[in-house]
């Protein structure tokens, strides 16, 4: 059967509960096309259902909560079902898990989280600020996973006397910083108004970009595949 | 009142195009980009250190960009025979202020474009007016534009050591560079610096951290002294030496000189000379060296181990598998019984690898599929390691032999190919780095 919840974490839980002795359980919050005898089942968040089921995840493992978040924020297309699987054993196993690597749902789990600790690591590095009028900085950026607020306070502990706003164009939030405390807010579209330097920064940033390479020692390969190309679409150097 | 001040200088020093290209050029070739192993907090200025180390680009020659390796100038009063900023070389020269450097380095920072500052410089008049300079360009940055991101400064052989020990105290991290790997060749090709020019100031500085660290676990220094260490770096190829030597000298700066990384820059001749090679050392020496180097450092291999004085390394197989067939009573290891030690000494299993398989089997006995599963990489391994008593390589030394030999070409085809492009003279600058 597919149980369909409403993408937040006590939507999950409930669901969970709801798929726990189903062999053939499939979770999921995004639209899906049903194949041929397979029984839809549409998940009523249950807060205290999720809560009670919350504490008892905990119970056998301290650190549940945020693997759960991480594996919620994944861009991966099953990354649901990962989650689901990997909660699932851990209710069987009554201890954590995450150790287990031989055991194929937990690896796809932990390999899960890899890929967004890594996400979080290279937006340290490819995020691009520009700086407008008013002098705050602000970022477009769209990554494959739901990180958004998670980069924060990596910005806020070096940037700390400006304010910034990280945009996520895809899921169309952002985390602004106002130099002191930070919120999530949804953004559609940012109208920016650059200062009166940055394109003359931005020009010599390239500069130093072309000058710094080494032309006869080319291997594009290998840059790709250290600066994936779907990043590029916000970095100045590589307009 | 403090940001408005700053605004204002900002706004009269901002460094040409031309002049940023110039003095870029001529640093590029440095092989080091490293920003890692300060944790420098911020305290209300701007920037702070990353421990792992960050890199914020890439450029089309694969290499990461992580700091602004940039010269304060390119004009010198040496002449090392392979330098392309030598004294006769026909070059476009440029010198930087310091203001024009700091401002950079903050502007880029900000707008998240750089980790921090690598700043080198020619010696332009005498070593210690160029050291002076580079002390007051990092100082500035420190006490006037608050930076606390990462800086690397390269130090100048016999500039005064009073100067090195008060840049110490505002870098991150600073280097030396040995350039040849023996006392003979260094006479023979960089006539006006000597060993002792050079090994001198590492050996105070290693003694001086060590002093500083004393100092702070009392409670007598406030402040930083090298958090991230020294490196340093030399030239392959150029001179006679055996990789036997080198390594020899490279084990010795790790123990003794508390060194973080010895970097290797593979010689192809630009320069004719009578002095110098025609013959370009190759990539993948280069390669095998580094490999060595990571055996020393983090698989707890010595040098006497692995090859004599007078010998090369390889080329056909990694130093770790040459070990290995060397040692062939030593395996196959069990995989779920083997202690950490012998599991890093298998060919193929990396420190990562080790680490996973010891984790994994606290909680059930590993079989050959399990490895695969985990995605540990089975091409060399599978040779040296039985799985709860399963052997699953090749029957016979000579087949291993035969098998690793052709793991190793399949995988360095790539590789190769690159190595041999290298050695156009267009790809001569590569090869050089020195006082860039």
């Amino acid at each position: 059967m597919i149980y369909f919840f409403d993408g937040t974490k006590s939507g999950f839980l409930t669901a969970f509960l709801h798929a726990f002795d189903d062999p053939d359980a499939l979770l999921t919050s995004k639209k899906a096309q049903l194949t041929l005898g397979q029984t839809p089942v549409f998940i009523q968040t249950d807060e205290s259902k999720a809560a009670r089921a919350l504490q008892r995840l905990r119970s056998f493992d301290c650190e549940f909560e945020h693997d759960l978040d991480f594996l919620l924020r994944s861009g991966m297309e099953n990354n649901e079902q990962i989650a689901f699987r990997y909660v699932r054993f851990l209710a069987k196993i009554k201890r954590p898990i995450r150790n287990q690597l031989a055991e194929s749902d937990v690896f796809a789990a932990v390999e899960c989280m890899k890929k967004i600790g890594l996400e979080i690591h290279h937006f340290h590095g490819f995020i691009r600020f520009m700086e407008t009028q008013s002098g705050v900085l602000y970022a477009p950026f769209s990554p494959d996973n739901d990180i958004c607020d998670l980069l924060v306070p990596h910005f806020r502990a070096r940037l700390p006397q400006y304010p910034f706003v990280l945009h996520d164009v895809k899921r169309k939030t952002a985390a602004v910083y106002d130099g002191k405390n930070y919120f999530i807010a949804p953004l559609d579209k940012a109208d920016v108004l650059l200062s009166a330097d940055e394109t003359e920064w931005q020009a010599l940033w390239k500069k130093y970009y072309n000058a710094v390479n080494i032309p006869s020692r080319e291997r594009l390969k290998q840059m790709r595949g250290f600066m994936p190309v779907r990043y590029w679409k916000f970095m100045p150097e590589k307009q | 009142m403090f940001d408005f001040l700053i605004f204002i200088c900002y706004n009269s020093v901002m460094i040409t195009q031309e002049k940023l290209t110039i003095l870029t050029e001529s640093a590029k070739y440095d092989v080091s980009c490293s920003s890692s192993g300060s944790n420098r907090k911020n305290t209300g200025g701007i920037g702070n250190g990353y421990v792992s180390g960050c890199c914020h680009s890439f450029t089309p020659d694969g290499r990461c960009i992580s700091l602004l390796k940039i010269l304060l100038s390119n004009d010198c009063i040496y002449n090392c025979k392979y330098c392309p900023n030598r004294l006769d070389a026909d070059v476009p020269r440029a010198t930087a202020t310091p203001d024009e450097i700091c401002e950079l380095v903050i502007d880029f920072y900000k707008r998240n474009y750089i980790e921090g500052l690598f700043l080198s410089s020619a010696v332009c008049k005498n070593p210690d007016y160029t050291m002076e300079r580079l002390l007051l360009t990092v100082k500035k940055l420190r006490t006037e534009y608050h930076f606390q991101g990462y800086i690397h400064l390269k130090g100048i052989p016999r500039a005064d050591s009073l100067l090195m020990q008060e840049a110490a105290k505002y870098a991150d991290r600073m280097s030396y560079n040995i350039e040849l790997p023996s006392e003979q060749s260094l006479k023979l090709l960089a006539p006006q610096k000597s060993k002792e020019s050079l090994l001198l100031p590492m050996k105070e500085l290693t003694q001086q951290k060590i002093r500083f660290t004393e100092e702070k676990r009392k409670g007598q220094y406030k402040g930083h002294f090298l958090p991230a260490g020294q490196t340093t770096q030399m030239i392959i190829g150029a001179s006679p030496e055996r990789d036997g030597q080198i390594l020899r000298l490279t084990q010795s700066l790790y123990r003794k000189m508390d060194m973080k990384r010895v970097y290797y820059s593979s010689y192809v001749p630009i320069v004719r000379d009578s002095l110098l090679p025609d013959i370009p050392a190759g990539q993948l020496r280069e390669h095998r060296l580094y490999q060595a180097d990571w055996l020393l450092r983090f698989y707890g291999f010595t040098v006497e181990e692995l090859l004599t004085e007078n010998e090369n390394l390889s080329t056909e197989f990694d130093p770790k598998c040459a070990w290995a067939l060397k040692n062939m009573h030593l395996f196959p290891v069990e995989i779920n019984r083997a202690p950490l030690e012998l599991l890093l000494r298998v060919p193929g299993i990396g420190a990562k690898n080790a680490h996973k398989i010891l984790t994994a089997r606290r909680y059930a006995v590993l079989s050959f599929e399990d490895l695969a599963k985990m995605r540990v990489a089975l091409k060399r391994a599978k040779h040296f390691i039985t799985c709860n008593g399963k052997f699953f390589g090749a029957k016979n030394e000579n087949a291993v032999r035969g098998l690793l030999a052709a793991a190793e070409t399949q995988d360095s085809a790539q590789q190769m190919d690159l190595f041999h492009l290298l050695s156009t003279p267009q790809n001569a600058l590569i090869s050089l780095h020195g006082q860039l």
